[in-house]
């Protein structure tokens, strides 16, 4: 029966072939070569080469100052994110949904999704010129007559300006899918809700708020389990030498020990430390959600 | 319909709070703009707002006249342009067989791919993999690795389920085969989502970073990206030829605008023209699990 199916849909089989390829080359061989996590891994060896330390690497990092700073940063900076940044487009989106000039909305639209296509080395430039010496922000600092202050190597607002800057950035995109199903939502509801005295804000808590939830969840559960994932693009060009004690996230320091020191077999112990972590809480999350609606899976 | 006072108070409320925010993304860009045509003066002295200061075309110019960062431009332009066709083909020729019904290997594989989604491999593992391919110090390094984005392959899976199969019945009584199916029937009816994908990839290639600073070590090769990251930590490097030059209509600051502006304009050129597909796509890879 298989070999009939593969001989009449041969091509199938035959086009598939780059993108299996593809997944097996990019995807699942660097997921077995996290087995140098547990190997002391020596470059001229290879990953057959090399002996087997068992759990050694994660002792070591269990013990290690660095690694507690740099998972206190990627643990607090992802926490902000997840209060203020999930939330965002939610809130954004509902405003929005409340403009009735068709104008001003496709106006407005049009400049929120905007940011999504920079770069962050660009958005990471804007905001290092905004925010330096001579920078806007602190032009305006001193019409009010207060001193400058240099923002960029300031500890005190880095995290701030993380999360401020990802919002900006991914706010406006944020919304679409969000906007897409509160217009899924029908419309004889409000009537009958208008009909029943209900204002606005009522229209939002009892009607659309509901109706979002499920979308809200799913979106949520997409992103728990990269809770750890910050991006490594956005920390990298937002981050100065005099930020790193609370700045420097997984992603930055594994690519400076690992990437630009050769400590291969540490920093992949770290980076599957993260991927368990992420996991962990995708599964936990997703548990949650199916007592109450439905999960990923 | 009367209006209540609360309600009016909320629009105005509404309307205020949408337009700042909706400012906050376009002002930052064209301050930048403004910045990049003032003198060196009015840019130190904090002067400039919204319009240039002492209009000077001194530091475009040699923004322009850098052969450095044109090699970086015409770097990022042979990535898009080759990575995004490439990753088309693999997109499509992977996303059709996972479409279709009578092929057996559906089900498995799409959960191999999935299973991708929530497992990343870490990035050690992943660099050494590139490594040991030897793509390190090519421009290769910054297309292959990325060809395929499940999400965007996920998108157009669905978008091929949803065309009807009689159309596909008809075609292979007439004697079409898988790929003329494909390329002559499908992908013509799939155009909307090709588009979608297609600005997905190009936006991600014109925006590479990450993959640069891992696999790239020869600067002669740096895309874009990776250039202006390396003027805005030393501006002196752009800065350079105008001591030998003797030519000062221009400083650090208005360089690092210009750059960056530099950089943005070829985005906000096409932005318009692609707006109306990238909202349906953004949908469709968001709602199918």
């Amino acid at each position: 029966m298989y070999l009939e199916n593969i001989k009449k849909n041969w091509m199938l089989y035959v086009m598939i072939v780059p993108g299996i390829l593809y997944y097996i080359i990019f995807k699942y061989i660097p997921l077995f070569g996290s087995a140098i996590a547990f190997q002391d891994y020596q470059i001229f060896k290879g990953i057959f080469g090399s002996p087997w330390v068992g759990l050694e690497n994660f002792k070591f990092i269990f013990s290690y100052q660095d690694f507690f700073q740099v998972l206190r940063n990627t643990v607090m900076i992802a926490f902000y994110q997840l209060i203020f940044g999930f939330p965002a487009p939610i809130i954004l989106a509902l405003l929005f949904n409340e403009i009735r000039l068709m104008f001003f909305k496709r106006t407005v639209q049009s400049l929120f999704y905007l940011p999504h296509f920079l770069s962050w080395v660009v958005v990471g430039g804007i905001v290092f010129e905004l925010l330096a010496a001579e920078g806007i922000i602190n032009a305006i600092r001193e019409l009010f007559g207060a001193a400058p202050i240099l923002f960029m190597q300031e500890e005190g607002y880095f995290r701030t300006i993380v999360v401020i800057s990802g919002i900006w950035k991914g706010v406006g995109w944020g919304t679409i899918i969000y906007l897409a199903a509160i217009t899924g939502i029908n419309p004889n509801l409000y009537e009958a809700a208008v009909i029943d005295g209900a204002n606005r804000w009522k229209q939002i808590r009892y009607i659309t708020l509901p109706l979002l939830f499920p979308t809200i969840l799913i979106m949520f559960l997409l992103n728990i389990g990269n809770f750890l994932e910050l991006g490594f693009d956005q920390i990298f060009n937002l981050l100065t030498p005099m930020t790193y004690s609370v700045g420097d996230i997984i992603e930055t320091y594994v690519y400076r020990a690992g990437v630009l020191q050769g400590q291969f077999s540490l920093t992949t112990a770290i980076g599957l430390f993260q991927s368990v972590v992420g996991f962990i809480l995708l599964w936990v999350f997703n548990r949650l959600a199916r007592k109450s609606e439905q999960g990923l899976w | 319909m009367k209006k209540s006072l609360g309600e009016i108070c909320f629009n105005i409320f509404n309307y205020t709070l949408l337009s700042v925010i909706a400012a906050t993304m376009i002002l930052p860009l064209l301050q930048l703009l403004a910045v990049s045509f003032s003198s060196p003066i009015a840019a130190e002295s904090k002067q400039v707002f919204l319009f240039p200061m002492d209009f000077t075309l001194g530091t475009w110019k040699h923004i322009l006249q850098n052969e450095v960062l044109w090699r970086s431009f015409g770097v990022t332009i042979y990535i898009t342009v080759v990575g995004t066709f490439l990753s088309m083909l693999f997109t499509v020729l992977t996303a059709f067989p996972l479409s279709r019904r009578e092929f057996l290997l559906k089900k498995p594989i799409m959960l191999a791919i999935v299973i991708t989604m929530i497992f990343n491999a870490p990035m050690i593992p992943y660099f050494l993999t590139v490594r040991e391919l030897g793509l390190m110090d090519t421009l290769w390094a910054l297309i292959i690795p990325g060809l395929i984005s499940t999400f965007n392959m996920i998108i157009v899976r669905t978008f091929f389920m949803g065309i009807p199969s009689d159309l596909d019945d008809a075609a292979k009584i007439d004697g079409c085969n898988d790929f003329r199916l494909l390329f002559q029937i499908y992908l013509p009816l799939s155009k909307p989502v090709l588009a979608t994908i297609g600005l997905f990839y190009a936006v991600g290639f014109w925006n590479t970073f990450q993959p640069a600073v891992l696999f790239l070590r020869d600067q002669t090769l740096w895309p874009l990206q990776m250039r202006l990251r390396g003027y805005f930590i030393s501006p002196e490097a752009l800065a350079e030829v105008n001591l030998v030059m003797g030519d000062y209509d221009f400083n650090t600051i208005t360089l690092k605008a210009a750059t960056i502006i530099f950089a943005t304009v070829p985005i906000v050129l096409v932005y318009p023209y692609l707006q109306k597909y990238f909202v349906k796509g953004a949908v469709l890879g968001s709602l199918k699990e």
